[in-house]
């Protein structure tokens, strides 16, 4: 029991993280049918920005401010790090191609996602580095119950990903951007045609969807202290099929996709193999892909004749 | 060569009745024309025939046996060709090859046999050519000769629709689904095509249902002439019957009634 | 760019004809009709010209990726099916020789009958994990395709400890990590391959039976109704076109193509090895396809030359100086118009040489390398090792001011942008790019895809595409 209760814990955190890097995907390939393929790169590069950020002020075992303000400090360095280098990638990568052959955003993102996965190997090495969390925040600290014990650092994670689920959705079904978001995902023509700026709206898209990512990848460097440039690939995989799985396009979706591959991961790392774990939920990923393509609250889309 | 019959056809998207239970026989030969308002399910009753929608009710036979329910493919293979409202033609491919991609049936050569072009394989793809260069030879000297190996994207709106209609006919089908043949042409155009339309039948012995606005080019060439509203036949016969018919008129212009509903 | 509708090819044809004329265009004219022998002389005069095993390596390697792009072509290019498993076949065939040709367990067989049961068996894979292709589209294929590389990958890094029944102790069948050794060499009617220049002709045999053989089948029906469907695939159903075999066909047409391949490179490489087979494989064989222009096999096979031999040279110094600086130059080029303004942009570049360099050397004078001495040197700082945190800041506002480059339009801020950029890339590549090829061959290879989708996405030798998008 205790042993569940530890993977939910995990499954949760590791599900917190995927749907906010699923939110990404959603939003962007609702609006664009462009499947970001450098979306997890822009993950790890919040990642990494978060790093600089507690090595700038110390490191971790002997940091120059308070961790709390530290690691706040990393949270928005690691958003604003992704927020702009999303809104870059756009501009240059995928704004020039909004008309071209449908094939061609997709070999530019998979070129991007390339281009920044070797720059980062360039800048940063390829050894791992570490946020050294433990160091910084007494791993004993948390909740205690039962046998179960939650630490801080876990805690403060998964309610920061709830919140900013919560900012999104309130963003979304609120605000006048939120609404021009869906009017341009149902149909870019007529949104323009009906005086929304297309160009911004999509520029937000990639703004909002890549601070979740740069707030997962910072989450991910507090929670799992493993922080390399190839760690954005397998993560935006599984962050789009959980977008995948929860119905492309469809935010509801995203979270509860990122949520179930999580969970998927945790208890398949700690019920059946380790070895098979990335085995086993890549198997599961293909046959979600197989069966139902749509997703949970995925609408099939209909033949254009 | 080729005869339809559609009984009690139903197609529902969603809450919304497409089309309702819609009887339609086309006879060997004959040439029937569709209208009806936009939205009354026209082109819904060519997707159903051509297998782009499974009907949710009703059969569809061509020559006898039903045609519901097999891929698009084996539809087409079995003698059912159309065209599209929207022009659908291979936009990177040249003329010849479009034609030639809808012979794909009459080959009989597989893809290790022209992996090695073996004789039989080079002389399949010259008939082919030959056929296709025959089929465009229908409309004139326009689409032969150096037009050939013209791209299909710099055709003229015009001599994409003739495109259209010399790929389905490559398709070896007996019945042709002709969806707005006249859309979009200027006068001269839609004279020329009116009188196509008839040859088709006259000299290449197909049977043709096809959807049309153009009230010259349905009176031009229909032996008879179905109304649809909503999805419901609300009249069927001659030309001149169906164009009198008050339900027809009452569809396309609405009454004092109808408005204030 | 081409539009739908406008008759400009009519229009132009007189002109094409004309152009075809004179002796330049009747060359041009000559060798698009000739490509292929010119190729083969080329390619068999290569190894002698070449001398030494090295160079004969890279035309293997040439080759080996000429066979892959060629026949991802016929998935891509032709079917229009973005295949990101692609790798993966060819690691099935490359581990399948190994499997049946090494002493991994013991089975030495024949190499044709070797090749011949791998190039089936890995066709038949095809088949089944070819057959989502017929429901699902675009990036729903081809984001399943690469959970097939995947797969694959972890496969290969994970089969070495495992517990079988009624076998005693784990069994390894792919070696795990460390792959498999010592795996046969070739050996056809009696003749053993001893040297790589013995595989150089195999394969160039291979690529030339492969092209003859794909350029029959583009003409075939089967060819155009690959084509067909990538165009329309509702269209092309209606057209009596069977469109789900045809494109699990070309799915595993291409995975058996990978997977000869596969064959001849673990045998070449006397072993097989799990990263052998990794997405920057994949990136590399898209790369050599989109360069040349995907839809075309002389482009397929000159992208993949370009691609496999140019990036050779950044292996000396002095050859990726040759590259880095030659490209530079075309870059500068074409990026200050109109020429005159170049008086003006490299004389700018040479000062601000000179003034960064004095004013670090006297502000930070322990960042600096003075010992080094170069002509470059001279005018480009060169960082101490411990510096590496600056070169790596540098690095990030390099590629901030290429892309400022690309955006600002002001002719004036333009050529400001491009002093400083060419200066930063000139400070950048002497200090990291250039002691790290390996790395920055990626980062090329990234760049390629995204400029030549942006600039070109039709590639050197493909046609312009249009699309209703």
């Amino acid at each position: 029991m205790e042993f569940f209760l530890q993977q939910l814990v995990n499954g949760l955190t590791l599900g917190g993280v995927y749907a906010l890097i699923a939110l990404g995907y959603s939003m962007v390939y609702g609006i664009l049918k462009l499947l970001n393929f450098a979306h997890g790169d822009v993950y790890m590069v919040g990642a990494f920005a978060g790093y600089a950020v507690l090595v700038a002020f110390g490191g971790p075992t002997d940091p120059r401010i308070p961790v709390v303000v530290l690691i706040f400090a990393m949270f928005l360095a690691g958003m604003a790090a992704s927020g702009i280098l999303g809104v870059v990638i756009e501009r240059f990568a995928y704004r020039p191609l909004r008309n071209a052959p449908r094939i061609a955003p997709l070999i530019s993102a998979v070129g991007v996602s390339f281009f920044l996965q070797n720059a980062a190997l360039l800048v940063a090495g390829a050894r791992f580095r570490s946020y050294g969390t433990a160091k910084m925040v007494d791993p004993s600290t948390g909740l205690q119950w039962g046998p179960l014990r939650i630490s801080i650092i876990r805690i403060v994670v998964i309610l920061s990903a709830v919140a900013l689920m919560v900012v999104l959705h309130l963003l979304v079904k609120r605000t006048k951007l939120g609404k021009a978001m869906r009017a341009t995902a149902y149909d870019r023509e007529a949104a323009a045609m009906m005086g929304i700026d297309v160009d911004r709206v999509i520029v937000a898209t990639f703004l909002i969807g890549s601070v979740l990512a740069g707030a997962a990848g910072v989450m991910v460097g507090l929670v799992f202290s493993r922080v390399f440039h190839f760690m954005g690939f397998i993560a935006g995989l599984k962050g789009f099929t959980a977008a995948v799985i929860g119905g492309i396009g469809s935010i509801p979706g995203a979270m509860m996709g990122g949520l179930l591959i999580g969970l998927a991961e945790a208890f398949s790392a700690g019920y059946i193999s380790s070895t098979f774990q990335n085995l086993i939920v890549f198997g599961l990923l293909i046959a979600f892909l197989l069966i139902r393509p749509r997703g949970i609250f995925g609408v099939p889309e209909p033949v254009k004749v | 060569m080729a005869t339809l019959e559609l009984s009690g056809l139903t197609k529902r998207f969603g809450g919304l009745l497409v089309v309702d239970s819609l009887d339609l026989t086309v006879a060997e030969g004959e040439i029937v024309s569709l209208i009806g308002p936009n939205g009354a399910g026209k082109t819904t009753v060519f997707n159903l025939i051509s297998g782009v929608f499974a009907p949710d009710e009703g059969d569809i036979l061509l020559d006898g046996s039903s045609i519901v329910g097999l891929p698009r493919h084996e539809i087409a293979r079995r003698g059912v060709a159309r065209t599209f409202q929207t022009l659908r033609v291979f936009l990177n491919m040249t003329v010849a090859e479009n034609v030639i991609a809808a012979e794909y049936a009459s080959g009989k050569v597989g893809a290790v046999r022209s992996f090695f072009g073996t004789p039989a394989a080079r002389a399949e793809a010259a008939r082919m050519r030959a056929v296709a260069e025959e089929r465009l030879r229908f409309f004139g000297e326009r689409l032969i000769g150096y037009r050939l190996d013209q791209p299909a994207y710099s055709l003229s709106y015009a001599n994409r629709r003739r495109l259209e209609i010399a790929r389905a006919m490559a398709t070896g089908a007996g019945l042709l689904l002709l969806d707005e043949p006249a859309a979009g042409m200027n006068p001269a155009e839609t004279q020329e095509i009116t009188r196509l339309i008839g040859e088709l039948r006259d000299d290449a012995g197909y049977t043709i249902l096809v959807i049309e606005h153009d009230m010259h080019v349905v009176e031009g060439i229909s032996d008879r002439v179905v109304a649809l509203d909503h999805g419901v036949k609300i009249a069927e016969g001659s030309f001149e019957d169906v164009a009198a018919d008050p339900a027809v008129i009452e569809a396309y212009l609405g009454t004092g009634g109808a408005a204030t509903k | 760019m081409p539009e739908i509708g406008t008759d400009r090819w009519v229009a132009e044809f007189e002109s094409r004809r004309v152009r075809r004329e004179g002796p330049w265009g009747r060359l041009v004219d000559w060798t698009s009709r000739h490509w292929l022998g010119l190729f083969v002389v080329a390619a068999v005069v290569y190894p002698f010209v070449i001398g030494g095993d090295f160079g004969i390596r890279v035309g293997v390697n040439a080759l080996l990726l000429a066979m892959l792009a060629i026949g991802l072509n016929v998935v891509v290019g032709y079917t229009g099916l973005l295949d990101l498993g692609y790798v993966a076949y060819y690691g099935l065939g490359a581990y399948g020789y190994a499997f049946l040709a090494s002493e991994q367990f013991g089975i030495h067989l024949p190499t044709l009958l070797v090749v011949g049961v791998v190039a089936l068996a890995v066709f038949g894979i095809g088949l089944v994990l070819g057959q989502p292709a017929r429901r699902l589209v675009g990036d729903y294929l081809a984001i399943l395709t690469l959970f097939f590389l995947q797969v694959f990958v972890e496969l290969a890094l994970n089969l070495d400890r495992l517990d079988l029944p009624f076998v005693d102790g784990p069994v390894s069948i792919t070696g795990g990590p460390n792959g498999i050794a010592g795996v046969d060499p070739m050996e056809i009617f009696g003749f053993r391959f001893g040297q790589v220049r013995d595989y150089y002709f195999l394969l160039l045999v291979l690529v030339v039976f492969l092209i003859v053989g794909v350029t029959n089948l583009a003409r075939s029906r089967t060819g155009i109704g690959w084509r067909a469907i990538r165009e329309d695939t509702l269209a092309a159903e209606h057209m009596t076109i069977p469109s789900g075999r045809l494109k699990v066909l070309a799915y595993a047409f291409g995975a058996a193509v990978a997977a000869v391949s596969g064959t001849v490179f673990a045998a070449v490489q006397l072993g097989v090895f799990p990263q052998n087979f990794t997405v920057a494989l994949l990136i590399v064989v898209y790369a050599a396809l989109v360069l040349g222009g995907e839809g075309s096999v002389p482009g397929a096979l000159v992208g993949a030359l370009i691609i496999a031999m140019v990036p050779e040279l950044l292996r000396t110094p002095a050859g990726a100086r040759l590259l880095f600086y030659g490209g530079l130059a075309v870059a500068a080029l074409t990026l200050v118009k109109p020429r005159r303004r170049l008086l003006v942009v490299v004389p700018g570049i040479v000062a601000t040489g000179l003034a960064v360099r004095s004013l670090v050397t006297a502000l930070w004078p322990d960042l600096v390398d003075v010992e080094a001495a170069g002509m470059v040197d001279r005018w480009v700082v060169r960082f101490v090792p411990s510096a590496d945190v600056v070169v790596s800041v540098l690095f990030i506002v390099t590629i901030a001011v290429v892309l400022g480059i690309v955006a600002v339009r002001r002719r004036g801020a333009k050529d400001a942008l491009v002093v400083v950029g060419v200066y930063l890339l000139v400070l950048v590549w002497e200090n990291r790019l250039v002691e790290e090829p390996s790395i920055t061959r990626q980062l090329l290879f990234g760049a390629l895809l995204v400029v030549l989708m942006v600039a070109r996405p039709h590639g050197l030798l493909g046609r312009p595409r249009v699309e209703v998008v």
